[in-house]
């Protein structure tokens, strides 16, 4: 039956928008059948509302979908799935409180409504074998390492005989040993007979696994399928790009579009003095208590030295967060102390330690960092408010004024500073929050990934700020998930694994080294 | 501008739906709708006398209405308001009445602060309670306010009631007539000025003060403002305080000026027609002065319904309900966003 050139999915004259802005623009692709597709793109190219119109998710305002050559109706997920596609979202969509087997009968095609626990485990034991999943049914989706619930995931996306099967961004979320077992699984699956259509970041994995590629810039197709053989990296790189951010140093380019070779040789030079200088951040034998919010720290040291950038690198969910929560008084410190510039803050409180320099940009833009229905100008004069006593006099006009000046001088794109922080774009609500954070006085910045969701232009301004800010003797603590980033502006890397540093890292990076660590695996 | 423009124009419009809707009930069950609107009309705004009655009863509207609009703003919702009324109330009428017979310049301030600080202390134990463990305020200070109607009951039958009642609904003895802010039962260039200073007082308070900007950001995102190392515990408490004072120094005004005395089941629906103040004036202190004024015109004018339109002055009631119905439909979200807050520390 398969045959190299009949095609599993064809999109005609895609185009979707979201108010005035145009998502996807005439887009038309066909997708072979049997093959790895990889579509790339920079955030906010268009590439996850892509994958949604092709499940069916997603009703595009023109277009048709073609699945195995028979058109299928738009916009209806349920037909989608009968023809034989499915997707695998960025964020998962397995009930955590389920056990695997529950989750995997969860969405399969209808039975009875009575069943045993012994039977579905039975039946989808045998299911997850054949696919090499390794995992007891009866574990909670919730207990799972974030790689297995995936591949439970892409498990459960399988169930139904599927053809196509999307997966968004499956290796965001991974650690470096985890994207190569998800490709190997991924091979077996195409042996199969599967066509797979991956939406990618970073041009290292689309090279190493696709056999084409697919380029959306502006919601619009610029390239593709294009076989892999047929295309090299900087190609690539530049078709991704575009002309939209001139001025980046290679090394950032490469960091963008994840195109760095395996062993980055790291020539960044601006780091020299770092060692020498005193400890902003020091950080000795911190533990804390559980939290619903990630693990708990166990004995973490962690110094930050004057001028110095810091990265944390390490998978979702092994501390990251509860480090943020503890550096600034959230999370219960059972042991250890916390020093700011020489002077131990361990059981001051967030408004103490701020006074003391400290700065956060929290995990979540939208929640933590922004009050997206109040005004630019509240948001961005809540820091010096609470700094400046609560009951003080104000004038609103005179903060609007700065307010507007501050915000020209980080560049945010607005129209008036009364407008709601929610009407901003993702990378101008960042610079909103720059623009809040990063001040004279500031001396230790905590950066959580800053730059998640951000475009190109966007994810350098942030560089650029964070750069400057390192140039005026700050220190900055960057955590990502996004490795490329972390060896391309961090003058050290520290691996978070179970709430515990699993290794400290220096220029020149190595991937396979730092990966190891970020897993536990013997290096 | 046009922002504000459209807040306005929707408020209005919600209220004209209400009456709207209510005129065709009302029409439905007998009674002649554009009478009803002409009486309302007559008796709240188109004379001297009903703006003097209007004003005599939205001023204590005001008030309180002011501190719901506190307590909301910072993402508190206090819908205490007429326990914090009653106890304002009854605290006020233990000192004046205790106090009887010693000098006015004494007494009267005393009266005052006792009001106050009965109408806060009633508002902090349900701030108390929602700040350090988390219980839901609008169950506390619901409770709270049966709390403060059996107490109110129980004062004005017991400690303080009057020997010379006569049996209808019982009351404390009268206030001194010394110790009175209005003659008789009507209003008094002492409660205008009162209600004008602490207007001022709040609109300071709320657009003016860095307090102002950060209950309102703690109130729209709490968890935003304990990333910026705000304490929020603080900031609640401060405004459930508040809200709780000015409810208190409400009661007080009516025990002093124009009811002249404590008595059961008074003002049963005062504290609730505030928070619907609150509601229709979005949390604006100055569009809850106009918009209390006009609450206040509906309550005098439900005094003249059963005389003119042959309606029982409940209609006033129902008015209320509708315009509730329609405010509370669009303030709903808002609710439900407050509840996301969970790390409240």
């Amino acid at each position: 039956m398969t045959n190299g050139n009949a095609t599993a999915l064809a999109c005609r004259d895609i185009s979707v928008n979201y108010g005035v802005v145009a998502a996807l623009a005439d887009v038309s692709v066909d997708f072979a059948e049997g093959m790895i597709h990889a579509v790339v793109g920079q955030n906010g190219a268009g590439k996850t509302t892509f994958a949604r119109v092709a499940a069916g998710i997603v009703h595009p305002d023109k277009g048709t979908v073609e699945i195995g050559g028979k058109p299928v109706p738009v916009g209806n997920v349920g037909r989608a799935r009968s023809a034989g596609i499915e997707i695998v979202h960025q964020s998962f969509a397995l009930p955590p409180s389920f056990t695997v087997a529950e989750a995997m009968e969860f969405g399969a095609e209808g039975r009875g409504a009575l069943y045993s626990r012994r039977d579905l485990e039975r039946r989808w034991t045998r299911h997850l074998d054949a696919l090499g999943v390794r995992v007891k049914p009866r574990e909670r989706i919730r207990d799972l390492p974030v790689e297995t619930q995936q591949a439970v995931e892409i498990a459960r996306a399988l169930v139904t005989d599927a053809k196509v099967l999307i997966l968004d961004e499956p290796t965001a979320v991974l650690s470096p040993s985890g994207i190569d077992n998800l490709f190997e699984r991924l091979k077996v699956m195409q042996a199969n007979g599967v066509t797979i259509i991956l939406i990618l970041h970073k041009i290292r994995e689309v090279l190493s696994i696709a056999d084409t590629v697919t380029v959306l810039r502006g919601g619009k197709l610029v390239e593709g399928p294009t076989l892999t053989t047929e295309i090299d990296a900087p190609r690539l790189a530049a078709s991704i790009i575009g002309t939209t951010a001139d001025g980046l140093s290679d090394t950032d380019r490469d960091a963008l579009v994840g195109a760095a070779e395996e062993d980055d040789d790291g020539t960044e030079t601006a780091a020299a003095s770092v060692a020498a200088g005193p400890a902003i951040l020091d950080m000795r034998g911190i533990s804390t208590r559980p939290d619903p919010e990630g693990p708990a720290l166990v004995d973490v040291a962690l110094r930050v030295g004057r001028g110095e950038i810091v990265g944390i690198a390490g998978v979702e969910g092994n501390g990251q967060r509860t480090l943020v929560r503890a550096l600034s008084h959230l999370a219960d410190i059972t042991a250890g102390t916390v020093e700011l510039s020489g002077i131990e803050v361990t059981h001051q409180p967030l408004s103490d330690r701020r006074a003391n320099g400290l700065r956060v940009i929290p995990f979540e833009r939208n929640s933590e960092g922004l009050s997206l229905s109040s005004t630019l100008w509240e948001n961005w004069a809540a820091r010096s408010l609470l700094r400046d006593g609560v009951l003080r006099l104000i004038s609103p006009a005179k903060i609007r004024k700065a307010c507007s000046a501050a915000l020209k001088v980080w560049d945010v794109r607005f129209s008036t500073p009364n407008q709601p922080a929610g009407s901003l774009s993702g990378g101008n609500a960042q610079k909103l929050i720059l623009a809040r954070e990063v001040d004279e006085d500031a001396t230790l910045i905590i950066a959580a990934q800053p730059t998640r969701g951000l475009d190109v232009g966007a994810t350098a301004f942030v560089w650029r700020s964070l750069r400057e800010a390192r140039a005026r003797g700050c220190g900055i603590l960057l955590i990502s998930s996004d490795l490329d980033e972390l060896f391309d502006i961090s003058d050290r890397v520290v691996v978070m694994l179970g709430g515990r540093v699993n290794g400290e890292f220096s220029r020149p990076y190595h991937l396979g080294e730092v990966g190891a660590a970020m897993t536990g695996a013997d290096r | 501008m046009i922002g504000y423009l459209t807040q306005i124009i929707r408020a209005v419009a919600f209220v004209f739906i209400a009456l709207l809707l209510c005129g065709v009930i009302f029409e439905f069950a007998g009674f002649s709708a554009p009478l009803m609107f002409q009486s309302i009309a007559d008796g709240a705004f188109l004379s001297m006398r009903a703006w003097e009655n209007s004003l005599r009863w939205g001023l204590p509207l005001f008030l309180t209405a002011l501190g719901v609009v506190i307590s909301f703003r910072c993402g508190f919702f206090n819908i205490g308001a007429q326990g914090q009324f009653y106890m304002g109330a009854i605290a006020a009428t233990f000192v004046a009445d205790g106090l009887n017979g010693q000098s006015a310049v004494l007494v009267v301030p005393l009266t005052f602060a006792a009001g106050i600080l009965g109408g806060a202390l009633w508002a902090l134990w349900p701030g108390l309670l929602r700040v350090k463990s988390g219980t839901d305020e609008v169950i506390t200070t619901l409770m709270g306010n049966f709390i403060a109607g059996l107490a109110l009951i129980y004062v004005t039958s017991g400690p303080l009631k009057d020997p010379s009642g006569t049996g209808q609904a019982a009351s404390s003895r009268p206030i001194g007539e010394a110790y009175r802010i209005s003659e008789g039962n009507s209003l008094s260039p002492t409660i205008i000025v009162i209600c004008v200073l602490v207007g001022v007082g709040m609109w300071v308070l709320v657009n003016r003060t860095a307090f102002g900007v950060l209950s309102s950001l703690a109130g729209r995102n709490p968890i935003m403002v304990v990333w910026q190392g705000a304490r929020l515990s603080r900031l609640g408490l401060a405004g459930f305080v508040i809200g709780g004072a000015l409810a208190g120094l409400a009661g007080t005004i009516e025990v002093l000026g124009p009811i002249g005395r404590l008595s059961s089941g008074m003002l049963p629906t005062h504290g609730f027609t505030a928070i619907l103040i609150a509601l229709v004036a979005n949390l604006s202190v100055l569009a809850t002065a106009v918009v209390a004024i006009f609450f206040g015109g509906l309550a005098a004018a439900g005094l003249y319904l059963p005389v003119l339109a042959g309606l029982p002055a409940a209609a006033i009631d129902i008015i209320n309900a509708a315009i509730a119905l329609f405010i509370t439909a669009r303030a709903w979200p808002k609710r439900l966003t407050g509840l996301l807050r969970r790390d409240a520390t």
